[in-house]
């Protein structure tokens, strides 16, 4: 194997599992339920407040990705409301020192799965973010509540008469 | 999220549960705030100018997020950022009408390329050894500012060269404006296929320095001089698309296209008919054509007007250019070129074109100049279905110095900038040693190339995605094109651009220039540019005849039987992009060769002296000799052997260094006269079977199947 | 009416410059496999130009013609596939499922125009040119066959810009990456089912045919076969 490169990652971007245990865990679709995610945001807390989910996924209205917000999406109201709190100190001070947000995945499909997902249509089509998310104001940081394997998206696409040709969502 | 919404926010107040936070992973690598508005997923399309040629080619990069490594403050981290995936031609330049060549579509691995220069760096070890060891950029403009201090100080600001790639527009404006503030001589511009000859040419027949544009898609019978012009030559985009509607853009309307060359060519291979002609007897050919023209009285001599007095013996018909005369030097046959000449003048609009091997002779001026001759008798000069010379405000300058005035110069300090020298000149002419003589080297390169791995210090360029980029081509459109485009995406790495450098040394010598250079930035210079630099006094207009020359080679017939053709490759051009995998990896058009050299052979000849399809040959000059496996061509005549440039790197990042074989090296250090550009097709070599295959001929193995008569040379 | 993609290939336009080989690389995450491996016939390019000479010296001549996966309706590949990886759309794309491919390269042996490629490793980029490529489009792993698309992604992508803006696919707008970067406008892509598309009326060109036709394997490519001059009759 090739040096590492000077981040102290692999210098060469491979579809090869680093590992066995990594290829037999994606293998068999093994997927921690929860992940630790860099700051415990409660999704309960700002939905409450009457946030509404594209305040911070941008993109899920417009493209394939919903997006994850950066410090600079959640300064834009937390460098006035609740700076007090410790989180919101730390949050601040991410973004002075010019760090981000490390958000992990929640769902995730491995690359051997071949899913090129897109959001905006399920938008488009009228498919509400719970219907695959769960009701985001039962959670406080997200969870893996819908499974959402190749039958619950067939099932839907049958109902509501999409396409299930294979090429509909992996190429 | 927007303001006005988080002002509707705002009014709800309340409490939050407690939050805990958890911090990073350990080993996970730091993230950075992104430093541009994006949103994920969404492509935005960025116009450019594709930099890998001097035809000038808008492009559009489709840019979208992305996460990449980079270092911040010296701290290694990652970053969501805006990064150019593909790249397209602009459907709004007039050269490029959208199109995109194989090069262009390539340029994106300019950017990403694993062995970019990402800090300056100074030499360490041996000068060409390839030691360098990463410095500061304060220190590094610092001891470029020391050197040159030194050299004004002594009175010496002559000593100072700066050796670049052929550009136009304001970068190249700059650089004139930085030398000439210094008191250093202007700067050389070098690149292997220059075509100093044909603008010279032209500038004599037509009073235009310039390239010209081909109107192809009026032209109903052309004839091609053994110009690459779908290929590599001049503007290759815009006469491809010229091209396909000559062939196919008018129902029931299709012109003919007759190639005039010694070895067909990738653009050869689209021609109607092939004319083997002895190489450098091209010319011959075309006042041949000329000549008959005139005897059947289908055109008059005069109608050529200044173009044609400029030909000796052209008012009295060429007598000496009689079709037997013709057959006899350059191997046309009589009937042949009547025919020719007839339909030339039948079928027009007509036009004939000329360049690349054909004009690489000693006489290359004297070929260009019959065939101008020819174009003007025949009234295609800025003519539908002609050539014309784009208007243009800045057309490209005369050079006022070439690198052999550089190098004759023994210059104290050399500035270079992408251009490479060591690689595309002779071993013969010795500019490499010359090079190495000279006391102190800088290179804005962004690669350790032939040339760069000399210098002393590389002060590492942005690459064109990140950087203003200008496009003012000298031709490919009927109409003056002229743009210039913001970065298309922020810097990868901690380069900067060449101009800023400049500028900035300019600031920080001890001696400031006077006056001094009125900007900060490039981006300043493109808002306000220098007052375009009195243009060279025009040469005294001479119309006085010009006697044919025959082409002179170097290396007797008898010990040097073949003539040595080289050509820019199809996918690695002059070899200045032979560092890009996917250029290497792309199959030639005539062999499907990837990832090497080779020598294309007659079949005849290569009975004669044993040689089979990958046999390693060697071909030798009386300058030198490479090796590299053979290719068996029907598409090359006995009396010659041909072999693509672009490979033979000594030192070109991991996928070029030390890959195939150069043949420029070979070559002969003769050159045109009255341009000094490298006359790279006037050597003969000899031919010797080395031994077998040895497994660097690398074809590639996709064919349809099931077609035996297919497979034959398939 | 469903859509029904196809591609006319002029050779009279071709010029061999292979815009359309990187262009694809480009478009679609292909890999380079560098020498060694390419010298063992694993480099892979889902468009290719193959050159047929016919004569010799001096009358030798050269044709070129881009080859890529001819979609046929009744395609080889898809029925000696053990998993159904390869199989038709409604849209008469010959579709190749990453996920359900086993890799027998029973469809690579079974297609004469040998256009499928197998990934007999990991495909690598040697960082940082994985930034080059195209979120857009799957990465194919080790075990996995691969070919031509017909940028699916980019159907996909027009598709859905069309029905966001409620309108109906506009012919020459959505393009493949071999078709957009030809400079000759060599290769023209777009739905058959149109009669009124530019397709369309091509492959009904007199000049047309399809590659190795005999077989049966009824091809979504026409070819318009390149031409010769004829002197014109003169005025």
């Amino acid at each position: 194997m090739a040096q590492p490169s000077r981040w102290g990652t692999p210098s060469v971007f491979t579809t090869a599992h680093r590992s066995a245990g990594e290829a037999f865990r994606a293998f068999f679709d093994m997927r921690p339920d929860e992940v630790d995610q860099p700051v415990a945001f409660s999704h309960q807390l700002h939905l409450e407040k009457e946030l509404v989910c594209t305040d911070c996924h941008e993109g899920v209205e417009r493209g394939p990705v919903a997006g994850l917000p950066s410090v600079n999406t959640c300064l834009i109201c937390h460098s006035q409301i609740a700076t007090d709190r410790p989180i919101i100190q730390e949050i601040t001070a991410m973004q002075e020192k010019g760090v981000d947000l490390a958000w992990r995945r929640v769902y995730g499909y491995t690359r051997e799965a071949h899913v090129r997902f897109e959001h905006a249509p399920h938008i488009r089509a009228g498919v509400d973010c719970s219907t695959c998310h769960g009701d985001m104001k039962q959670q406080t940081v997200a969870r893996r509540v819908v499974e959402m394997d190749m039958a619950f998206c067939v099932n839907c696409h049958k109902a509501k008469q999409a396409s299930n040709d294979c090429l509909t969502c992996h190429f | 999220m927007d303001r006005r919404r988080f002002l509707k926010v705002t009014a709800i107040t309340g409490t939050s549960a407690a939050l805990a936070s958890c911090g990073h992973p350990e080993n996970q690598i730091i993230r950075f705030v992104p430093e541009e508005e994006l949103t994920p997923g969404i492509a935005v399309w960025k116009p450019s100018v594709c930099p890998l040629c001097s035809a000038g080619c808008g492009v559009i990069a489709r840019v979208m997020d992305g996460d990449a490594e980079v270092f911040r403050n010296g701290q290694p981290g990652v970053t969501r950022m805006g990064l150019a995936r593909k790249l397209e031609g602009d459907p709004a330049h007039a050269v490029s009408q959208g199109r995109l060549c194989a090069r262009g579509q390539a340029a994106l691995q300019v950017t990403y390329h694993p062995d970019r220069i990402t800090t300056p760096l100074r030499r360490t070890g041996e000068r060409g050894n390839g030691a360098f060891q990463e410095v500061s950029w304060d220190e590094a403009l610092g001891e470029l500012v020391s050197r040159i201090d030194e050299l004004v100080g002594k009175g010496q600001a002559s000593a100072i060269a700066f050796l670049g790639r052929p550009r136009r527009g304001q970068r190249q404006a700059l650089v004139g404006e930085f030398l000439r503030a210094l008191g250093a001589p202007a700067p050389v511009s070098f690149a292997l296929f220059d075509d100093g000859v044909a603008r010279h040419a032209n500038e004599l027949s037509f009073g235009r320095y310039q390239l010209p544009t081909l109107d192809l898609a009026r032209t109903r019978y052309l004839i091609n001089f053994g110009a690459d012009f779908l290929g590599t030559w001049n503007s290759p985009v815009a006469q491809g698309v010229a091209y396909g509607r000559m062939r196919q853009g008018q129902p029931g309307v299709r012109a003919k296209f007759v190639q005039v060359e010694p070895r067909v060519s990738q653009t050869g291979a689209s021609a109607d008919e092939w004319v083997v002609v002895r190489p450098g007897t091209e010319g011959v050919v075309a006042l041949g054509l000329a000549h008959v023209i005139m005897r059947e009285g289908l055109r008059p001599a005069t109608a050529a007007g200044r173009a044609g007095t400029l030909v000796d013996g052209w008012a009295g018909g060429l007598p000496q250019f009689t079709p037997q005369e013709v057959e006899r030097r350059a191997g046309v046959t009589a009937e042949r070129l009547e025919r020719l000449a007839k339909e030339f003048v039948t079928y027009g609009p007509s036009l004939a074109v000329i360049g690349g091997a054909a004009l690489a002779h000693a006489n290359g001026v004297v070929q260009a100049l019959a065939v101008n001759a020819l174009n003007a008798l025949v009234g295609s000069v800025d003519a539908p279905g002609g050539i014309s010379f784009m208007p243009t405000e800045a057309p490209p300058a005369r050079p006022a110095r070439s690198l052999r005035d550089l190098v004759s110069a023994s210059p104290q300090l050399l500035l270079v900038d992408e251009a490479n020298p060591v690689f595309a000149t002779p071993s013969a002419a010795r500019v490499g040693e010359a090079l190495r003589n000279i006391p102190f080297i800088a290179s804005f390169g962004s690669f350790i190339d032939d040339t760069s791995v000399l210098a002393d210090l590389i002060l590492p360029d942005h690459s064109f995605l990140e950087s203003w980029t200008e496009s003012s081509p000298e031709s490919g459109a009927m109409e003056a094109v002229s743009m210039t485009a913001p970065p298309a995406m922020r810097p990868l790495y901690a380069t900067r651009a060449m101009p800023d450098v400049l500028l900035e040394v300019s600031r920080r010598l001890s001696r400031p220039l006077d006056p001094p250079l009125p900007w900060q930035t490039f981006e300043e210079v493109l808002q306000a540019p220098p007052a375009a630099a009195p243009a060279a006094p025009a040469r005294a207009a001479s119309a006085s005849p010009v006697t044919w020359a025959d082409a002179q080679f170097d290396g007797d017939a008898a010990t040097y039987p073949f003539h040595l053709l080289p050509y820019a490759s199809q996918a690695l051009h002059d070899g200045s992009l032979a560092h890009l995998p996917w250029l290497q990896e792309l199959p030639d058009p005539m062999t499907t060769a990837m990832w090497c050299s080779w020598v294309e052979i007659n079949a005849h000849t290569a009975r004669q002296l044993g040689i089979a399809l990958g046999d390693m040959v060697e071909v030798s000059s009386a300058h030198g000799s490479v090796r590299a496996p053979a290719v068996i061509s029907p598409g090359i005549g006995p009396e010659a052997v041909a072999m693509p440039v672009g490979q033979g790197h000594e030192t070109f990042t991991r996928y070029a260094s030390g890959r195939g074989a150069n043949p420029i090296r070979v070559l002969a250090p003769v050159e045109e006269p009255a341009t000094g550009t490298l006359a790279w097709s006037a050597t003969r070599v000899r031919l010797a079977r080395v031994g077998g295959p040895d497994g660097s001929l690398v074809l590639f193995a996709g064919a349809t199947r099931e077609r035996p008569d297919h497979h034959g040379r398939g | 009416m469903a859509h029904r993609w196809g591609m006319v290939v002029d050779l009279d336009r071709c010029t061999g410059c292979e815009a359309c080989v990187t262009a694809c690389h480009a478009e679609n995450n292909i890999p380079t496999v560098g020498a060694a491996e390419a010298a063992r016939g694993r480099a892979m390019h889902w468009i290719r130009v193959e050159r047929y000479w016919e004569g010799e010296f001096p009358e030798a001549r050269l044709t070129f013609r881009p080859v890529l996966c001819q979609q046929c309706d009744n395609a080889p590949c898809e029925a000696v596939c053990p998993t159904y990886a390869s199989h038709q759309t409604d849209e008469g794309l010959n579709a190749q499922v990453y996920n359900r491919c086993i890799g027998t390269r029973y469809c690579a042996n079974a297609c004469m125009y040998n256009v499928r490629f197998f990934n007999f490793f990991h495909p690598q980029w040697e960082k940082p040119l994985q930034l080059q490529l195209n979120p857009d489009v799957s990465l194919r792993e080790a075990g996995v066959m691969e070919k031509c698309t017909f940028c699916v992604q980019r159907i996909k992508a027009a598709k859905s810009e069309a029905r966001a803006e409620e309108r109906e696919l506009v012919d020459g707008a959505l393009q493949p990456a071999c078709a957009q970067a030809c400079p000759a406008g060599a290769l023209v892509f777009g739905d058959l089912n149109d009669p009124e598309s530019r397709v369309a009326r091509l492959s009904e060109s007199p000049r047309g045919s399809k590659l190795l036709e005999e077989y049966g394997a009824e091809p979504k490519i026409t070819y318009l076969q390149r031409q010769g001059w004829h002197e014109p009759d003169a005025q």
